[in-house]
């Protein structure tokens, strides 16, 4: 094929999207939608991900004593925690220093919460302690809990499991989603391409009539589905972004896990996007117009 | 140039659209297809064109067998061929000139190619001044002559023209033909569906009569006062 001839096709492709722009709005639209909620939730698994692993990486357990221990024998807890063997630092975390390193990460919040609690002090004295030996987790920990005024233990295994279980759940659920609306996706665009279809199809007949061949008329309907994925990779991207920034800065005053920066990602992500958003095009336009010159075959039905 | 050899057509619903067809046409030849509707012009001219497949017999036309005619090849036999339709078939939303340019675009010329030849067409069917108009701004007979201009664009061997005087008033009608006979005069054979008996017999060419798809009337190659000469 010339590249005049390419060029042309090219051109009648994108006349095509503005012709049919109302379908075409409509095709970039669920694209974009099916886009951003994929995006998302990779977004949100590579977050669980890493708080998962700022979880772990602290190989540390909170150890809290009974409501009202008197700091006394609060301390004298903390002595018997440093006598087991497997303790390799254990640090004492006052109710006070609680409520107060409390108060700072909730920030604004955490003034409300002041003035609603007032002087009362809801939480109890605890001890961050780090081990030794993971393995011999359980029967350190049972050796704790035997100790007398300690109330329970917060075993951030099980807060790991439960980041698992919940990506775990992220990505299923979003792998399903993802499934769902790029099968609507490829039904919205092979639609859009169709309506195109019927309105040219005087000019596609001619176009037979005159010797055209199949990748002649086909080339346009792909060229149109290609366009509306590339627009819509490039407008997700910048939408993901977007949100996931504004997201970020909503939740820049509470210091649960560090997000994951996706500055140096957006270049991926825009290319991975708009890849995918070529491919459902090209795909989804190729479908309605195989199947149409199939259905037509070489006919022109001129009489 | 066209020989049928035993042609019979029988639609899938039973319907015996034409039987045992035997025809030659040489090259340069003029031929009215005449006949009632439902006569078997149509499935005539879509066997022509590869629309449709015959269900016994052979069609040839240049050499090549065409009802053997792989479907992949079926648009380059469709290159050597110009079709005039009855409703013109124009893009309302081209100009004159694109809607004959496109022609050429299918066919894969190039830019300097098309911006030669478009205009040396137009000219021919006096239409150089119109080339910027829609085809909603034309008279019949005009687009029925940028239908005429966009099948020679690609110098066909053969132009199949399906009643092209069916929606243009009479005394048009004969500067259709006349037109057609101009092509025809340069080599070009020429197949005319038509129902108009008055242009049958105005212009002296070769009748092909169809009644219940068989041929039952053929006045064989006529000498034309042009030819004689």
């Amino acid at each position: 094929m010339r590249l005049s001839n390419l060029r042309y096709l090219l051109k009648e492709g994108a006349k095509n999207i503005w012709t049919n722009r109302t379908m075409s709005i409509a095709s970039i639209a669920v694209l974009v939608s099916c886009l951003l909620l994929t995006g998302a939730a990779i977004l949100l698994s590579m977050n669980i991900d890493s708080a998962m692993a700022s979880v772990e990486g602290s190989n540390s357990i909170k150890v809290y004593c009974e409501q009202g221990l008197p700091t006394l024998k609060s301390v004298q807890v903390g002595e018997e925690i440093m006598k087991l063997d497997n303790v390799k630092s254990c640090e004492l975390v006052l109710k006070d220093e609680a409520v107060e390193e409390m108060m700072d990460s909730l920030g604004d919040n955490g003034t409300v919460l002041e003035s609603l609690l007032g002087d009362e002090n809801f939480l109890p004295d605890a001890y961050r302690i780090s081990m030794e030996d993971l393995s011999k987790y359980d029967e350190t920990a049972a050796s704790i809990l035997a100790i007398d005024g300690v109330d329970q233990i917060i075993d951030y295994k099980d807060v790991a499991e439960k980041l698992t279980d919940l990506d775990n759940m992220v990505s299923t659920a979003g792998m399903w989603i993802v499934l769902l609306l790029s099968l609507v996706s490829l039904f919205i665009i092979s639609n859009t391409i169709r309506v195109a279809m019927f309105s040219r199809r005087l000019q596609i007949s001619i176009m037979k009539s005159v010797g055209a061949t199949n990748w002649f008329v086909r080339l346009p309907f792909v060229v149109e589905g290609v366009l509306i994925g590339l627009i819509s990779g490039l407008l997700s991207s910048l939408l993901l972004n977007i949100v996931y920034q504004n997201a970020l800065g909503a939740l820049a005053g509470i210091n649960i896990f560090d997000p994951v920066d996706i500055g140096p990602l957006q270049g991926s992500i825009t290319l991975l996007f708009v890849l995918a958003g070529m491919i459902f095009g090209a795909v989804g336009g190729m479908i309605s117009i195989t199947r149409y010159l199939h259905k037509e075959g070489s006919s022109f039905s001129i009489f | 140039m066209i020989t049928f050899k035993n042609v019979s057509k029988v639609y899938a619903n039973g319907t015996h659209a034409l039987t045992d067809i035997n025809m030659q046409i040489e090259q340069g030849e003029f031929v009215f297809i005449v006949g009632s509707s439902g006569a078997g012009k149509s499935t005539f001219l879509k066997l022509l064109m590869c629309e449709e497949q015959p269900t016994e017999g052979e069609i040839v036309i240049n050499d090549t067998v065409i009802t053997d005619l792989p479907r992949r090849k079926i648009p380059f036999l469709r290159r050597t061929m110009g079709i005039v339709f009855q409703d013109f078939r124009l893009i309302d939303s081209m100009s004159v000139y694109d809607n004959v340019a496109f022609a050429m675009h299918v066919v894969g010329a190039t830019p300097q190619e098309i911006r030669r030849r478009v205009p040396y067409m137009l000219s021919l069917v006096n239409l150089q001044e119109k080339a910027k108009c829609r085809p909603k701004e034309l008279s019949g007979g005009e687009q029925q002559r940028v239908g005429l201009a966009r099948a020679l664009i690609n110098n066909p061997k053969l132009i199949i023209a399906d009643e092209p005087t069916g929606n243009v008033d009479p005394a048009l009608s004969f500067e259709i033909v006349d037109l057609l006979s101009e092509i025809n005069r340069r080599g070009t054979t020429i197949l005319m569906v038509t129902h108009e008996h008055g242009l049958v017999k105005h212009f002296h060419r070769r009748i092909v009569e169809i009644q219940g798809g068989r041929i039952v009337a053929d006045t064989g190659k006529v000498e034309t006062s042009d030819e004689a000469e």
